[in-house]
């Protein structure tokens, strides 16, 4: 046989081709909802850490997790246009909801959004967990910003994915630096929401507005700094009308 | 792709399952041609992935499996493989492979598929696994391919596990993301190599491995 004639080759391609193409579709099809279930289980973890319910590496094993997150942590939906809660919605229902609002009204884009509420052991309030998300550098960054029970002060702040250069801009999983996040306030003492500011450089612990409402910025990764005081105020705002609502 | 050496093997009549020459196929490349420390390939993920230990790990098991696939694939279609294409065929198998890899981790391991990130698709570009097709998956049979495979990605493997536990030891204090330098020496004023955690510490600390291999093993350039 001439392996190297046009006809062979091109049938010897597409042979090749399909083969391999059909195995991969084969694989990806099984392996999906294993995927999916992963990934809402990272999920889960990032919301709860960012709750502080839980460490980074937490020793325990993923059943146990998946089960306290069952039983602490629920999902609500957010009407945020009166701030109101959605009684009764879930997050299947918020695609209908947005589309009908939209229609109502074509300023209202994502009017209804998804919070994170999690509960103690004996089912008090314990933290309200907002997804925020935007550009830094290379990448859009994803994550969660918990605010205690008092929707003021934050509780933690988790990225659970992002692309940014390690060492740099991936400096914004590092502990140390989220550690900063905690006790900062997102109103002033008007009840006006002014969001965390990340400064360039240093805080200055003796101007009050800065201790109140700014942290660090990240050395080396100005743009990402910058790009998460950006993204975590607009964020807020979005659910301001919610977190004014006292 | 650049593939030296690599003596290709004659397939002999009724060989052995272990005779001395699979021997010879699977541990020369352990030392003696170590894909790393003497035909210098496969560096860029080397430096990449080996912060941590168990990073690294993950990265040399993803080659080994890949290799061993591809290797066993190419040497099963080799005398159908027309010529002219064949590195575009090794690419689509070895994209192939990559691809399982990925997809597996990602569903079993997803924290470390995290942290992989690219580097788990980048494989496809890595120079070992194509010179290793063209050099000898694509003259030998499946079997001996597989051994070849598994070897040089053996190979690959414990060089980058070295440089990660190195990395990990002195950049962050830990292994397998335990702290292992007691906190006694940090309060002393001991502080983590920051180094070690960039890019060049690598470089430098393969450097000095592929110096040490090379020394121990009489190696001379020509």
């Amino acid at each position: 046989m001439n392996t190297n004639s046009n006809s062979y080759v091109m049938a010897f391609t597409i042979g090749l081709c399909v083969t391999v193409s059909s195995i991969l579709a084969v694989l990806a099809t099984e392996l999906k909802p294993t995927q999916l279930a992963a990934a809402e289980f990272d999920r889960q973890k990032n919301v709860m850490m960012a709750a502080g319910m839980i460490e980074n590496g937490d020793p325990r094993t993923r059943e146990v997790l998946e089960a306290l997150y069952e039983k602490q942590v629920k999902r609500v939906v957010i009407d945020t246009r009166d701030g109101t809660v959605a009684e009764g919605k879930t997050v299947d229902d918020i695609d209908k909801l947005n589309a009908d609002a939209l229609e109502a009204d074509p300023k209202d884009r994502m009017a209804f959004r998804m919070i994170e509420t999690a509960f103690t052991a004996d089912g008090k309030l314990d933290a309200i967990i907002l997804p925020v998300s935007g550009k830094g550098l290379w990448s859009t960054l994803y994550g969660y910003l918990a605010l205690d029970a008092d929707k003021n002060h934050v509780k933690g702040i988790q990225f659970y994915k992002h692309g940014e250069t390690p060492g740099l801009g991936g400096e914004i999983e590092n502990p140390k630096w989220t550690a900063m996040w905690k006790g900062k306030e997102i109103l002033n003492d008007k009840g006006e929401l002014v969001s965390i500011t990340v400064k360039k450089g240093k805080v200055n612990e003796s101007i009050e507005s800065e201790k109140r409402h700014a942290v660090d910025g990240l050395a080396g990764a100005t743009i990402t700094s910058n790009g998460v005081g950006k993204f975590v105020r607009r964020d807020l705002q979005a659910f301001g009308t919610y977190l004014q609502k006292k | 792709m650049t593939s030296t050496a690599a003596p290709t093997v004659a397939p002999a009549p009724k060989a052995p399952l272990f005779g001395d020459e699979e021997k010879r196929i699977i541990l020369d490349p352990l030392l003696d041609q170590n894909p790393i420390t003497l035909q210098v390939l496969g560096i860029c993920s080397a430096l990449a992935v080996t912060t941590r230990l168990d990073v690294s790990i993950v990265m040399g098991i993803s080659v080994i499996a890949v290799m061993a696939m591809a290797n066993v694939a190419i040497s099963l279609l080799r005398n159908l493989i027309p010529s002219k294409i064949r590195i575009i065929v090794q690419l689509v198998v070895v994209s192939g492979a990559v691809i399982i890899v990925d997809q597996v981790l990602r569903a079993y391991a997803f924290d470390l598929a995290k942290q992989l990130g690219v580097f788990i698709s980048l494989i496809i570009t890595n120079c070992i696994v194509m010179g290793r097709l063209e050099a000898f998956a694509m003259q030998n049979p499946p079997w001996r391919s597989l051994l070849d495979g598994i070897g040089n990605g053996l190979g690959y493997a414990w060089i980058i596990c070295v440089v990660g536990a190195v990395r990990e030891i002195f950049g962050s204090g830990n292994l397998f993301g335990i702290q292992i330098i007691p906190q006694a020496m940090y309060d002393a004023g001991y502080v983590n190599n920051g180094l070690m955690v960039l890019a060049p510490g690598a470089f430098i600390l393969l450097g000095v491995i592929v110096w040490v291999l090379r020394w121990l093993r009489g190696y001379v350039e020509n």
